[in-house]
């Protein structure tokens, strides 16, 4: 469990952290279910297909469809947790200034990359709301997959921003 | 400055960055969209960073990785481990240093239903380290036991690794998974000698326990048969191509909840956190492969990897030299790079290369693998080393560097035999789906 920057003086920066917190735990719940489903939409697919010769109508557009919700929400959590994979051979040379600077270096360049990928999709969302293509078997618009991407990238990127923001809270108040 | 150059230096950058305590998946989706940007223009650099992230989110096929990672979770948090180490533990009862094999054949079957080498490492640590103190066994063997069994995790199917190869190789999940499990075998049966073999050196480091009735021995191999339900249906069901691997991982980590609730060993709680850990591990899994998806277009237009074959055309090398040379590549960049990393890194610049040279895709998965592997357990940086030390706090990380040292020559056997035999990897697929 992350701990809250109770000794922050940064009054906002703890509000912000507070938010995001609640945020990634939404986005958390929400992944949660979309695995929950693409196993259980996965596995009475099968049970059917096997049993009855009668699969679930559209299962692989289904899993589809979560996995975008799956990954675009489950990354805030990830991102709050700062659970990416680092190489961090550096931490037994450096110093803990160096170290720390570095951190915010990581911090503030995973912000911009998540920018640039929302910035993209953005225009990548927009082009398949006007072209309005579809899923084959659900008929599911792929416009509304493209809004639960770009939702979860925004939450993801708050997450990001605040974990970014605690670090120089937490430099200044000297933890 | 031409494209082969600007390949280097992105390469270049990309280590400097990833030194620097960027993390992976930044490092490749940077350098993948600037590299992209130069060489192919501003509209096609934002066109493939808005496209890159959806087609990876929505692939069907990548579906397997949270799948299989949800049911390694569920088999972390019940007593699947402990079983199995219980029944190794007996059935090999009399052998001295049994407890070293028992830790690494149930690593390795604990590997087969986890696909995590950490978590396999981190698991086992807690359940066998403990036995083999109190049976007086030293520490860095047991603690190298444990550590290169756990390592087995990545190599025996399902294979997490295996998985994120097959999506930057656009190779087979199911040909890749079988693959592996005759190497997978093999390695573990090393292991296992090296352990033996060590233990009639070292009496004094492996004490042989007191040997139980045969009765008793072939009881306890019952003991564990939630391993045999879920390893025969999953990585069975895709051999015998009754499900896809998503079909498999989704029945997997449903049996591996209903197994967990119905032997009480499992509560809510568990459930939710197994949950929450798969869901995290398996984004930021995803992170990476967008990144390496943006970096192997970069790579691709560098025309590096060509450059690279030309070059070992010119130096007149042959095929075992390259590939002798990319091993050692392999091992040294295995120092400071996780696996995931390094193979996404790695793949899209020597795959072309191996190709070029007539090796197979699938053989070549499985070199890479289990050079992986050695990443995970050489000292200084292995990980699986840090994982058992971070388990067992009072370890001294000396005592383990010297303890994993023996076992470090079964993969590397393991590769020698890989050259001379490649059917060792390659009959199966090849029997199952050709």
């Amino acid at each position: 469990m992350t701990r809250e920057p109770a000794a922050t003086s940064d009054g906002t920066s703890a509000l912000a952290y507070r938010l995001a917190d609640r945020l990634q735990r939404a986005q958390m719940r929400l992944a949660a279910v979309a695995l929950v489903v693409m196993m259980l939409v996965t596995v009475v697919d099968v049970i059917l297909r096997y049993l009855f010769n009668s699969p679930v109508h559209g299962s692989y557009e289904i899993v589809e469809a979560m996995l975008v919700v799956f990954v675009f929400h489950g990354l805030a959590a990830g991102f709050f947790r700062r659970a990416n994979i680092v190489i961090d051979v550096i931490d037994h040379m450096a110093g803990p200034r160096l170290v720390m600077a570095l951190v915010r270096l990581a911090d503030t360049l995973s912000v911009v990359v998540l920018v640039i990928f929302a910035w993209a999709m953005l225009g990548q969302a927009i082009q398949a709301y006007e072209y309005g293509d579809r899923k084959l078997e659900l008929a599911l618009p792929i416009y509304v997959l493209w809004i639960a991407a770009l939702a979860g990238m925004a939450g993801t990127i708050l997450c990001a921003v605040v974990t970014c923001v605690w670090v120089d809270a937490r430099a200044r108040s000297g933890r | 400055m031409s494209p082969p150059v600007i390949g280097a230096l992105g390469i270049a950058a990309l280590f400097a960055l990833l030194f620097a305590r960027i993390p992976v998946w930044a490092v490749l989706s940077i350098i993948g969209f600037a590299g992209n940007y130069i060489l192919g223009g501003a509209p096609a650099a934002f066109a493939l960073a808005g496209t890159k992230p959806f087609d990876a989110a929505s692939a069907y096929t990548l579906s397997v990785i949270p799948l299989f990672v949800l049911m390694g979770e569920v088999a972390s948090e019940t007593r699947l481990s402990s079983d199995l180490f219980k029944a190794a533990r007996i059935s090999l009862s009399g052998i001295r240093g049994g407890l070293l094999v028992a830790a690494i054949a149930a690593s390795g079957c604990f590997g087969a239903v986890c696909g995590s080498s950490v978590a396999t490492a981190a698991t086992m640590t807690r359940i066998a380290l403990p036995e083999m103190r109190k049976a007086g066994y030293d520490d860095g063997l047991a603690a190298g036991s444990i550590a290169a069994g756990g390592s087995l995790g990545i190599l025996i199917p399902p294979s997490i690794i295996l998985v994120i190869y097959a999506a930057i190789a656009e190779q087979s999940v199911p040909r890749l998974f079988a693959a592996s499990l005759f190497p997978g075998l093999v390695l573990t049966g090393l292991y296992i000698l090296v352990a033996l073999f060590v233990s009639s050196y070292r009496p004094d480091a492996a004490p042989a326990a007191e040997r139980l009735p045969l009765r008793v021995r072939l009881a306890a191999l019952a003991g564990p048969w939630q391993f045999l339900a879920l390893f025969v249906t999953t990585i069975g069901g895709i051999y015998a191509g009754i499900f896809s691997p998503t079909e498999a991982a989704a029945i997997g980590a449903f049996g591996a909840i209903v197994l967990g609730f119905s032997g009480r060993r499992f509560t809510w709680l568990k459930l939710m956190l197994a949950i929450e850990n798969a869901v995290v591990t398996s984004c930021l899994l995803f992170a990476i492969i967008i990144g390496a998806n943006l970096f192997a277009v970069f790579m691709v237009q560098t025309h590096l990897p060509d450059l690279l074959a030309s070059g070992a055309e010119a130096l007149n090398l042959p095929g075992p030299a390259i590939m002798a040379l990319i091993i050692v590549a392999y091992i040294v960049i295995g120092c400071f790079l996780e696996g995931i990393g390094m193979v996404l890194i790695t793949v899209p610049v020597f795959l072309p290369l191996v190709m070029e040279y007539g090796y197979d895709p699938v053989w070549f998965a499985i070199i890479v693998v289990v050079v992986v592997e050695v990443g995970l357990i050489h000292p200084p940086v292995g990980m699986n080393l840090f994982v058992i030390q971070a388990q067992a706090p009072d370890l001294k990380i000396t005592d383990i560097y010297l303890g994993i040292l023996p076992f470090l020559i079964a993969p590397l056997i393991l590769i020698v035999i890989l050259f001379a035999l490649p059917e060792l990897a390659l009959w199966l697929p090849a029997v199952l789906y050709d």
